[in-house]
């Protein structure tokens, strides 16, 4: 391929995933009086719009609502799937294909089919407006991949290291502890931050379940700053790029291994 | 990782698994996978057992403040069936879209990979992450900036639209319209969509021999023959899962079409079944028939799933 071509496509690839990324940015930091304006570059520059998302607009408390979701969703994913992907890749047992069929078909599942069943069961056990009720729904949704993808990782661990491990007299804790989890940390890695993303970005269910404003995580109390006739553009976009930002320094930082995750899974975040 | 990329680098494709050891304790295999699968069971599994029975009944407000239960057979069905909305606007924006989305995000994915892999290192690493970023994007607010890029009147879209001479700034609603509203969408899906098959398709060109590529270009092949007679062939099962796992998210988009103008179900020429069942259910409140749109939704969904199976089982022990 010519330089020249190859200098257009990389520019092209690059003005398409980023122009808006930049946009956003740029429409929060617009200091503008008509915040609605549509400027490309603005005259003046200003943080006000994320100090108002943040304290009059209610949105600290939509990030930390998100936050804790998200780490307790990426907690217990982690153990739950890891301890599930050991189970299928290190046991032969029974309908253990028959588990993991399973576990590839219910990732298909949309979420428009668990909505209406899980909203009716949420109400009769009073787990709506509940921030645990949430991190629930997001475990099931983040464990097929996670537990799919760390399969991978285990399996790769020669078993030879392990039983070289029983050999020299470790417990089934302690080689789990010293061999196993050193070598798949790299796939816990890749399924921590999927889970994290499925939390963070999840839309529906949060605003099917949430009611009570204060119980709002960030992608729902977005719809805050749409009013009835105009919208407040500037605020909408600090609060979008207060929600981006996280998801992605965590892409960024674990690219490699997401990507090779998702090669062993094949599945998208 | 070393240990991960030293296996194999097909996606969908995990190493085999080693030989079973002698194991004494059959139950633990099952006391590892217990909790997972009572997560998964209760909450993905149950609530599908769920919501076929719920499709028979009509559950509306009443049932649901009561807890009684109404049997109304295959009536749901019969009205969705019979409805005229589903086959002129429903199921054609549900398919139609998929389809197209599908085709533009394989189709740019596959040309960014081709690209990336002609790159050197560091240039390739910016455009990764660039990549990357797009696709880290949450739904909500990747939607959120396409709609402010096409807002009616001052959108940017639509003032450069009007500069050429296209549309008339001052009356144009990309909203309003069910094919620019899709083509708004198609553009917001593709953007989100096709990291995952550049950087999938990528890690397969990386696989391929250089001596095959030498060695086609020495006996003077073009790019465009390379591709279909070596390239495409070789990376056949990593195309067949990028077009099938895109398709199955493409059917399935929720958020991206509920967070336009209209597409909330304002605006009926633009539901998809995955909105119109969700509208049904928890804005006219009727569940039953809500129910029943999600079983159509996850039946055309399951069709395509066993092709995905399918491939994995082909290339693959389980």
């Amino acid at each position: 391929m010519r330089a020249a071509a190859k200098g257009l496509g990389v520019t092209g690839v690059l003005v398409f995933t980023l122009f808006p990324v930049y946009l956003m940015i740029v429409t929060a930091l617009n200091g503008e009086a008509n915040a609605g304006s549509r400027t490309l570059w603005p005259d003046e520059w200003t943080f006000r719009n994320f100090a108002y998302v943040v304290t009059e607009g209610g949105f600290g408390r939509y990030l930390t609502n998100s936050l804790v979701v998200a780490l307790a969703t990426v907690l217990a994913g982690a153990l739950l799937a890891l301890l599930a992907a050991v189970a299928v890749a290190r046991f032969r047992f029974r309908f253990r294909t028959s588990v993991l069929v399973m576990v590839l078909i219910i990732q298909m599942v949309p979420v428009e089919a668990l909505v209406i069943p899980l909203f009716i069961q949420a109400r009769t056990f009073q787990m709506l407006d509940s921030l645990f009720g949430l991190v629930v729904v997001y475990l099931a949704f983040s464990l097929p991949f996670a537990i799919w993808t760390l399969r991978g990782f285990v399996a790769a661990v020669p078993v030879e290291l392990e039983e070289a491990a029983y050999l020299d007299g470790a417990s089934w804790g302690r080689m789990f502890r010293s061999v196993l989890l050193p070598l798949v940390a790299p796939g816990l890695v890749a399924t921590s931050v999927f889970s994290f993303i499925v939390a963070w970005n999840e839309f529906i269910f949060a605003l099917t379940f949430m009611s009570d404003d204060q119980n709002y995580t960030v992608a729902v109390g977005l719809r805050r700053f749409f009013g009835q006739h105009a919208t407040d553009w500037g605020a909408v976009m600090a609060a979008s790029t207060l929600i981006t930002i996280p998801v992605m320094v965590f892409f960024v930082i674990a690219q490699k291994r997401l990507t090779d995750g998702l090669v062993a899974g094949a599945v998208k975040g | 990782m070393t240990l991960a990329e030293r296996t194999d680098v097909r996606p969908g494709v995990a190493p085999p698994a080693p030989r079973p050891r002698r194991r004494t304790a059959v139950a633990r295999p099952w006391l590892l996978l217990t909790p997972a699968l009572l997560v998964m069971g209760g909450l993905l599994l149950y609530p599908l057992v769920r919501v076929l029975v719920l499709s028979l009944q009509d559950f509306g407000l009443r049932e649901l403040v009561s807890g009684r239960t109404k049997w109304v057979g295959l009536d749901n069905y019969g009205e969705l069936l019979g409805s005229a909305d589903l086959w002129a606007t429903v199921l054609p924006n549900t398919v139609v879209f998929a389809v197209v989305a599908v085709v533009l995000t394989v189709v740019l994915g596959t040309l960014v990979a081709l690209l990336l892999a002609r790159l050197t290192p560091l240039v390739r690493g910016l455009v990764t992450t660039a990549i990357m970023v797009a696709w880290a994007m949450p739904a909500v607010t990747g939607t959120y900036v396409w709609v402010f890029v096409f807002a009616p009147v001052d959108g940017i879209a639509v003032q450069a639209l009007d500069a050429l001479g296209l549309v008339d700034a001052a009356t144009a609603n990309p909203f309003a319209g069910r094919i620019s509203f899709y083509a708004v969408a198609a553009l917001n899906v593709v953007h989100h969509g096709f990291p995952f098959v550049a950087l999938t398709v990528l890690a397969g060109l990386l696989t391929i021999p250089r001596e095959l590529t030498e060695a086609a270009i020495m006996d003077g092949a073009s790019a465009w023959r390379r591709f279909w007679s070596l390239t495409f062939p070789m990376l056949r099962p990593v195309f067949a899962v990028v077009t099938v796992l895109s398709t199955i998210w493409d059917f399935k988009v929720f958020t991206q079409i509920y967070l336009m103008p209209g597409g909330d179900g304002v605006n009926r020429n633009v539901l998809t079944l995955g909105t119109w069942s969700y509208v049904e259910s928890f804005a006219q409140n009727r569940y039953g028939l809500g129910a029943a749109i999600a079983v159509l939704l996850t039946a055309m969904l399951l069709v395509v799933t066993m092709a995905y199976l399918r491939l994995l089982f082909r290339e693959e022990e389980l």
